[in-house]
């Protein structure tokens, strides 16, 4: 017998389901009712996420308890398909919805009517995100895929406009593409391994006979493609800048999540079928991804300098986030992957914060043509519901306060002492450095350092540049109308990155754990192969 | 027999993919539903092959395995099938969206 | 212990104070002045009532935990050296609080100004007792922040804007590779703690990556501290205001390069790289500076330059890399940090009296401000280092170790030649400075009339005067021991024996101080008429401004070069990026199919099947034909296309899968259906006469058919390869067993739909509602092209034959036109809906199920578009498909949830019998009402989407008038 709190793994796909659902059944013009109901999932979400992060963290290196090995159906891993979670899921839960809660909140103040069914979007959303996190099985992981990439297509193209639809179109296309890869890689690992679930293919693998092999590793890279699509590793992420920029302020917040998606199926996979248990495959990955990766990490930083838009410098900071993650996976070194997670939750609450205030940065720039086009995008023609005056009060020196914001970012995005962005920076160094044998680095050490080092030269400058053409104009900017509603959330992820540099300690002891438990996936397999379902009441069955 | 199947769903493949070069957003949809054709029958075919054998179980008798098709890859086919019809759905509308707002039916929504 | 603990406050308190400052009035300025005089004397204090824990070689630390998994605490430590700086840092950031107070204006909002100025002292303070190297960084990148932040206090003004971005571009660019140097430091010793770094020079200096870390921090000191060449961005940030420049550019920040030099000195110095790199930097530094500070006209330039110079100094002092050398540096920083201070804010009192800081409009100022005068003549003595003036002892110590050989080279010969010649530039600036200012003809046109400056902005360089001149007279009596305290601090054992005396008598030193000070005065009077007419900079050389270049560089290589380098590296059109992805698609396959060795089929089963083979060669012009007529001619594309989805529905048929057949078929409808739906809205495209393409064009075509062709081959390898291996022992065999037994069902591919695999369902039916949702909000603002907007041919020729009045309105059909069809299919309505019911609950046993159910009820919604016009069905359809998804997903997951009562995991099925009339017994498995909720959503997504799109034909009217928007953003 299950206690309603073992059922608490799943929480975090149902809840956004059922909530979004429900409110499929009210109309568009009941905005408060789904506005709040939206807002209590969310919050509810988030609390979920840190109960399952402290499960997470309290069962260290015996996940076979039932918390964190769900079998649905109550059919036995390998063949039913089974949600796990791990230290690495639970922080990825908590992340995502921290980041949600913000920029819903931020939603609330005007995008929420940008168009129809916002909301359950944005709930379907997050239960592809959860889904994709928590899934322990290949197939059902594209179907989260998929689910979270539909609800994204929704919300990038929401509020419409012209701009909006020429970069949905190209980002729908070369994701349909990027699905079709997932579906030839999945299919082809279950033909040769005749398995699906990932524990199970981290089993078989190694006994995979020399000439199935190939086939399997055929498959195996072709599913990489399709994560790294997703990760916008180059030369295959000139879609993001675009698109990301291009959507409606909080759908960008969120996306900076989306991009983590693949990387986080590649840390997932990665050490787990390609681990040092894979026999002959071990290791099949980490080549390209340290080229791949360090490739995406110079184009990123060159994005960054080069685009004057703050959107695009936002969205080409993705970049130089996944491309930091990918080399660091490639590295395969458990401090390095520690490093890692560290940094990647900080970039990614910092960047979701700079999708925030850029707009309401750029709004400062020119009002009335940023109203015009706002109504433009999001109230098509005349017909549709009317935009109603926001109530809230505009906060007093709001400039100085999207300044401060924004020297804040700054520093963070930079990697700049002392917050949360340098110490992720300065624990990935250290450890990357750590790995290079005494009196001398290896080349790719060098790259890395290099490289990270010279994206945080280029996002200091071109933030800089930024800043001052936006604050320190001559001529006294108009001062745009900030609804505290919007500038709420901005503060509540620097608050996190503030948190996060003051607790640097007890946080680097958790990603160290996960790294450990990442790169020792023997545990995991464990835990996922031994589970036991629920015996049958005597009787039926 | 394999051999037809394989051809077949190389030649689906292949004209999807010369399809998903072209500049025309009609072309790069039906591609896509070619592709999408080549990619079904593809992972249909990770199971073993067989014709005539019964899809459903006989009632009654223990079962054996042998005599019976790979089931899992169909059930995969037929997600696969549900997911693509509703992205190639999307697909279409979006580009007639598109469409509508630039003006052309180019995939960058300029004539180039 | 307690002495330790007060460290602490020293760091916290005066970030705190900043807080306080910002959250005042803007303009309370008297209160922000005595919240940040009072503060800054209290560290001063607390400070020098810390001396006696250093004063032997003594060393306070204070150690709290932060990370300690990176080697990264907060490491407090107070040794005589950072003693020294920390008093100059608090005493001489007092007095700049109180000359503030006086020389900014009422009008100024000084809240932000004092709150940067605290927040820069206490990251300074941070950087001097840094017990980590890491915390060491972190502190120096604090101080280019809040500079960058003073700098542009003023930010109304352009020169501001740029003076504070290069500072903080060079300091920062500076401060990174210092990071780099540190980790690098870190790796070799094991350890960022200072001790540990400190302990283990030898070890360092022997390391593989001695040259780079030294390299690494070199950059950071050298920019810091404005050496040659990052030396340009020093006088820039004179557009500070006087204060910052009294503070920052004298005594503290341009200071922490040469500090940094100094701490590690027992680590780094010592070796041929160090003695060759430091050494030219300081010697050109000091040239350089000093020559360039004789050609200004701005008394802050001027200052700025010689602050420069003298930083040379220091610097060249610390690359010799004897003991006695360090002790000359050491002793250096701290005068020159007093002099300086006291002549910047002298050079602000001047231009706030006078209006100007011109020397060439200034002039006969003595007679206005003697006091001022006296004390700016007295300083600037110290800065000639004219005897019994601080400055003159430090030089003394240089000149005598600049005769000194330490490593043969140029570099030695040269030093005492560039010693003297650099020192009697010096002279000649200072006497520049003071006869350009206060003597010569009175000043004319000056803004206003100059006066003594008020009591208190006066006070502070008066008592920096004063210590200069105590120094220099009695030096071993009063800053000998504190001097000595810090130099056993940086040298320990190897302290050298050295003499503070004033007089050493008759030596080479002395002599070289004569020749300097004569030659100097001399330039001067060479110097003087050029001077008083020509403009800003050195001749010749003022035309290469490093400002300019630098400029120039940051804007083709962060601006124009980055975009070439973005645009070149990647792209924004899709057809690139799509080959791009099956291009690496191929190559990862080919790679990893190479990577092992790969040999297609092994195993031959059933041989060739003729009718098979037929049935494909028909599938294959099908996909071709598609592919080659998708540009002109759509509709036999989209026929053509559903030809080959028609043979593959056959295919799984002939290969024993009925229910993907099922399935594939009523998908293939509905696409059908809403492609030509779509048609409508696209632009007519008439196959114009072969226009011959150009050689590009067709190069492209072969490419891309080849990488087509590649692709098609490359999925044709791997499938047969696939097909014609034995297949591994699959979890299949599990479901096949299991199937009824435990899902209680036969079909077993629909028992892993609904029960084994439901989840996947699930998801799955979630994608179907999204997408049609967002295919309904697309819609809603559906707005055609311009040349879309009118009906199509077609229906125009109709309405030309029908009779007006037949046809009420657009979107319905006249009554004659399909009237047989149309009854028909009204009549075939509820048989559908029957059929629909049959198909869904047979599902679990027999193919059909949930999906192809729903599929076949909004079929029949589509029947009645095509028989009766959209207009008729919408105003009979009273179903609201949102509604149904919603319901759809809800049952789904109320079903997977009715396990949890029972104690079991989500979506857990229990299976059994019953018999309904006429349809015979059905298994009510409860993943029946799970596969009701998938029925429910199927339909729900399939109508809405249907009405979504074939709504747009009525909605022409309004369509029309928004065109003229839909054609704006078409532009």
């Amino acid at each position: 017998m299950l206690a309603l709190p073992d059922h608490l793994v799943i929480v975090p796909i149902l809840l956004p389901l059922v909530t979004g659902a429900f409110l499929l059944l009210f109309d568009e013009r009941r905005r408060t009712l789904k506005a709040t109901v939206s807002m209590a999932a969310t919050l509810a979400l988030a609390v979920i996420a840190f109960i399952l992060l402290s499960l997470a963290d309290m069962e260290d290196a015996a996940p076979g308890a039932r918390a964190s090995v769900y079998l649905l159906g109550n059919w036995p891993a390998p063949f039913g398909i089974v949600l796990v979670l791990d230290r690495l899921s639970a922080l990825m839960l908590v992340m995502t919805s921290l980041l949600a809660v913000a920029s819903l909140v931020f939603a609330l103040a005007r995008w929420h009517k940008g168009g129809p069914h916002f909301h359950t979007l944005f709930q379907f959303l997050l239960m592809g995100l959860n889904g994709a996190f928590l899934t322990g099985d290949l197939f059902n992981l594209f179907v989260f895929f998929e689910v979270l990439l539909a609800a994204s297509y929704g919300l990038l193209l929401h509020g419409s406009g012209a701009l909006r639809v020429r970069t949905g179109l190209h980002y729908i296309a070369i994701n349909l593409a990027a699905s079709f890869l997932f579906l030839i890689g999945v299919s082809l690992i279950y033909g040769m391994s005749g398995t699906l679930n990932m524990a199970d293919l981290a089993v078989r693998i190694a006994a995979v006979p020399p000439h199935d092999r190939a086939l399997l590793e055929a498959g195996i890279a072709i599913l990489g493609i399709a994560f790294l699509v997703k990760a916008g590793m180059w030369p295959l992420c000139f879609w993001l800048p675009g698109a990301y920029a291009a959507a409606a302020a909080p759908v960008a917040a969120i996306f900076a999540v989306l991009s983590k998606v693949g990387v986080y199926a590649i840390l997932r996979l990665s050490p787990l079928v390609l681990g040092a248990g894979a026999g002959a495959s071990s290791g099949l990955a980490d080549t390209w991804l340290l080229i791949g990766g360090i490739a995406t990490i110079a184009f990123g930083a060159i994005g960054v300098l080069a685009s004057q838009a703050m959107g695009r410098l936002a969205a080409f900071s993705v970049l130089v986030s996944s491309g930091t993650l990918l080399t660091a996976v490639g590295l395969a070194d458990i401090a390095v992957t520690a490093g890692a997670l560290f940094y990647m939750v900080s970039s990614t609450l910092t960047i979701g914060a700079l999708f925030l205030l850029v707009e309401l940065v750029e709004r400062a720039q020119d009002p009335a043509a940023n109203v015009l086009a706002v109504t433009m995008e999001a109230y098509g023609d005349g017909d549709e519901e009317e935009i109603e005056e926001e109530v809230g009060v505009a906060i007093p020196g709001t400039l100085a306060m999207l300044g401060v914001c924004f020297g804040l970012l700054g520093i963070l995005l930079a990697g700049l002492p002392p917050l949360s962005g340098f110490i992720g920076k300065f624990a990935l160094l250290s450890a990357v450095v750590g790995t290079g044998d005494e009196g001398s680095l290896s080349m790719i050490t060098w790259a890395f350092l290099t490289l990270v080092i010279l994206s945080g030269l280029f996002a200091t400058i071109a933030m800089m540049r930024a800043g001052i053409r936006i604050f320190w104009a001559p001529v006294e900017g108009v001062v745009p109308r900030v609804l505290l509603l919007e500038f709420i959330p901005v503060a509540f992820l620097l608050l996190l990155c503030a948190a996060m540099t003051v607790q640097a300690g007890p946080l680097m002891r958790y990603a160290d754990a996960t790294a450990r438990s990442l790169h020792a996936p023997a545990a995991y397999i464990g835990g996922v192969l031994s589970a036991q379902p629920v015996p049958p009441p005597e009787g039926n069955r | 027999m394999e051999l037809t199947l394989a051809i077949g769903i190389g030649v689906l493949v292949g004209s999807g993919v010369w399809l998903l070069q072209r500049p025309r957003t009609y072309q790069v949809i039906i591609g896509l539903s070619l592709i999408g054709y080549g990619v079904n029958l593809f992972i249909f075919s990770m199971g073993k092959l067989r014709m005539n054998a019964p899809p459903i179980l006989k009632s009654g008798e223990a079962v054996n395995p042998a005599d019976y098709t790979d089931p899992i890859p169909q059930a995969l086919v037929l997600t696969a099938i549900v997911i693509g019809f509703a992205t190639t759905a999307l697909f279409l509308v979006v580009l007639l969206v598109s469409r509508g707002l630039t003006g052309s039916d180019h995939v960058d929504g300029r004539e180039s | 212990m307690q002495g330790s603990a007060s460290l602490l406050w020293l760091i916290v308190l005066p970030f705190a104070t900043s807080l306080a400052a910002i959250a005042m009035r803007a303009n309370a300025r008297n209160a922000e002045a005595w919240l940040a005089g009072l503060m800054s004397l209290g560290l001063l204090v607390l400070t020098a009532s810390r001396y006696p824990s250093v004063a032997a070689g003594g060393v306070l630390r204070h150690e709290i935990a932060w990370v300690p998994e990176l080697g990264l605490n907060l490491t407090l430590r107070l040794d005589g050296f950072a003693w020294m700086f920390a008093m100059l840092i608090t005493g001489i950031g007092f007095l700049v609080v109180l000359y503030t107070r006086y020389y900014m204006s009422p009008d100024d909002p000084v809240a932000r100004f004092y709150a940067f100025f605290l927040a820069f002292m206490g990251s300074m303070l941070g950087v001097v007792t840094a017990g980590n190297l890491i915390q060491l960084v972190i502190f120096w990148e604090l101080t280019s922040i809040f500079s960058f932040l003073l700098i542009g206090y003023w930010y109304h003004n352009a020169a501001a804007r740029d003076g504070a971005r290069m500072a903080l571009t060079m300091t920062g660019v500076g401060g990174l590779s210092l990071l780099a140097g540190v980790l690098l430091i870190g790796h070799a010793v094991g350890s960022y703690d200072l001790d540990a770094v400190l302990a283990s020079g030898d070890l360092l200096r022997e390391h593989g990556l001695y040259l780079p870390i030294l390299l690494l921090v070199l950059l950071g000191a050298f920019t810091k501290s404005a050496q040659f060449p990052f030396h340009f961005w020093l006088p820039n940030a004179m557009a500070a205001p006087t204060p910052v420049s009294a503070f920052l550019h004298s005594a503290t920040m341009v200071k922490a390069g040469v500090f940094l030099m100094a701490r590690l000195w027992p680590v780094l110095a010592g070796t041929e790289e160090w003695f060759w790199i430091v050494g030219f930097a300081g010697m050109a530094t000091l040239l350089l500076g000093a020559c360039f500070a004789i050609f200004q006209q701005d008394i802050k330039g001027l200052l700025a330059y010689s602050t420069i110079s003298h930083l040379g100094l220091i610097t060249l002092l610390l690359s010799l890399g004897s003991p006695l050398g360090a002790v000359a540096a050491i002793f250096h920083m701290m005068n020159h940090a007093t002099f300086k201070a006291s002549l910047f804010m002298a050079a602000g009192i001047i231009d706030h009296e006078a209006g100007t800081r011109d020397m060439r409009r200034l002039g006969g100022l003595f007679s206005f401000m003697p006091i001022t005068a006296t004390l700016a003549m007295v300083a600037s003595a110290a800065m000639a280092g004219v005897p019994l003036l601080n400055g003159f002892l430090s030089k003394e110590m240089f000149f005598a170790e600049a005769i000194e050989t330490h490593a043969d080279s140029i570099l030695d010969t040269a030093a005492p030649y560039v010693a003297v010649l650099a020192s009697a530039f010096a002279v000649t600036y200072s006497i520049r400075f003071i006869h350009g200012v206060f003597f010569g003809s009175k000043p004319e046109e000056l803004p206003h009339e100059p006066h003594e400056p008020p009591f208190f902005m006066r006070l502070p360089v008066l008592l920096l005067v004063m210590i200069c001149l105590v120094v220099g007279v009695a030096p071993g009596r009063t800053v000998g021991p504190y001097l000595h305290s810090a130099v056993v601090s940086v040298l320990g054992s190897d302290t050298p024996p050295y003499s503070l005396a004033v007089w050493h008598g008759v030596t080479l030193p002395l002599l070289m101080s004569v020749i300097a000070l004569a030659a100097g005065a001399l330039l001067y009077v060479f110097l003087r008429s050029y001077l008083s007419a020509s403009e800003e900079g050195p001749p010749y050389i003022r035309l290469l401004k490093g400002q300019r270049i630098f400029e120039r560089v940051m804007v083709s290589v962060s601006w124009r070069w980055a975009r070439l380098a973005e645009s070149w590296l990647g792209t924004r059109r899709l057809q690139p990026q799509l080959r791009l992805l099956i291009v690496v698609a191929l190559l990862a396959a080919v790679l990893a199919l190479l990577r092992e060795d790969f040999q297609p089929g092994v195993m031959r089963i059933g041989g060739a099947d003729l009718a098979f083979s037929g049935l494909w060669a028909l599938g294959i012009v099908c996909a071709i034909g598609a592919a080659y007529q998708a540009k002109f001619h759509r509709l036999v594309a989209v026929l053509l296309m559903s030809g080959a989805g028609l043979i593959t529905c056959i295919t799984f048929v002939w290969l024993s899968a009925p229910d993907l057949a099922l399935t594939q078929l009523a998908v293939e409808v509905v696409t059908t259906v809403l492609i030509l739906l779509g048609l409508r809205w696209l632009p007519k495209r008439i196959e114009e006469a072969a226009a011959p393409l150009s050689t590009a064009a067709t190069v492209r075509r072969y490419r891309d058919l080849a990488m087509a062709v590649a692709s098609g081959i490359g999925m044709t390898i791997i499938a047969y390869a696939v097909m014609t291996r034995q297949p591994p022992q699959t979890i299949a065999d599990y479901f096949l067993q299991n199937a009824y037994a435990e899902g209680g069902g036969r079909n077993v591919v629909n028992v892993i739909l609904v029960d084994f695999r439901g989840f996947d369902t699930f998801g799955e039916i979630t994608v179907l509602g999204i997408v049609a949702l967002t295919v309904f909000s697309l819609l809603r603002r559906f707005r055609p092209a311009p040349d879309n907007v009118d009906s199509p041919e077609q229906q125009l020729q109709q309405a030309a034959v029908d009779d007006p009045e037949a046809r009420p309105d657009a979107g319905s059909i006249a009554s004659d036109y399909l009237l047989v069809p149309s009854v028909i299919m009204q009549w075939l309505f509820p048989a559908i809906i029957v059929f629909a019911a049959y198909l869904f609950l047979r599902g679990h046993d027999l193919p059909g199920g949930g999906f192809v159910a729903g599929i076949a009820m909004a079929s029949a919604f589509i029947l009645q578009y095509m028989a009766a016009g959209t207009r008729w069905v919408e105003e009979r359809l009273r179903v609201l498909p949102v509604n149904w998804m919603g319901f759809g997903l809800l049952i789904a997951a109320a079903t997977g949830m009715g396990s949890w009562l029972f104690g079991y995991p989500f979506l857990t099925s229990h299976a059994q019998y019953v018999e309904l009339p006429l349809i015979g017994a059905v298994p009510a498995a409860t993943a029946l009402f799970f596969d009701l909720g998938v029925f429910s959503l199927v339909m729900g997504a399939t109508v809405l989407m249907l009405i979504a799109l074939a709504h747009q034909s009525i909605r022409k009217l309004r369509a029309a008038k928004a065109t003229a928007p839909a054609e704006m953003d078409a532009t």
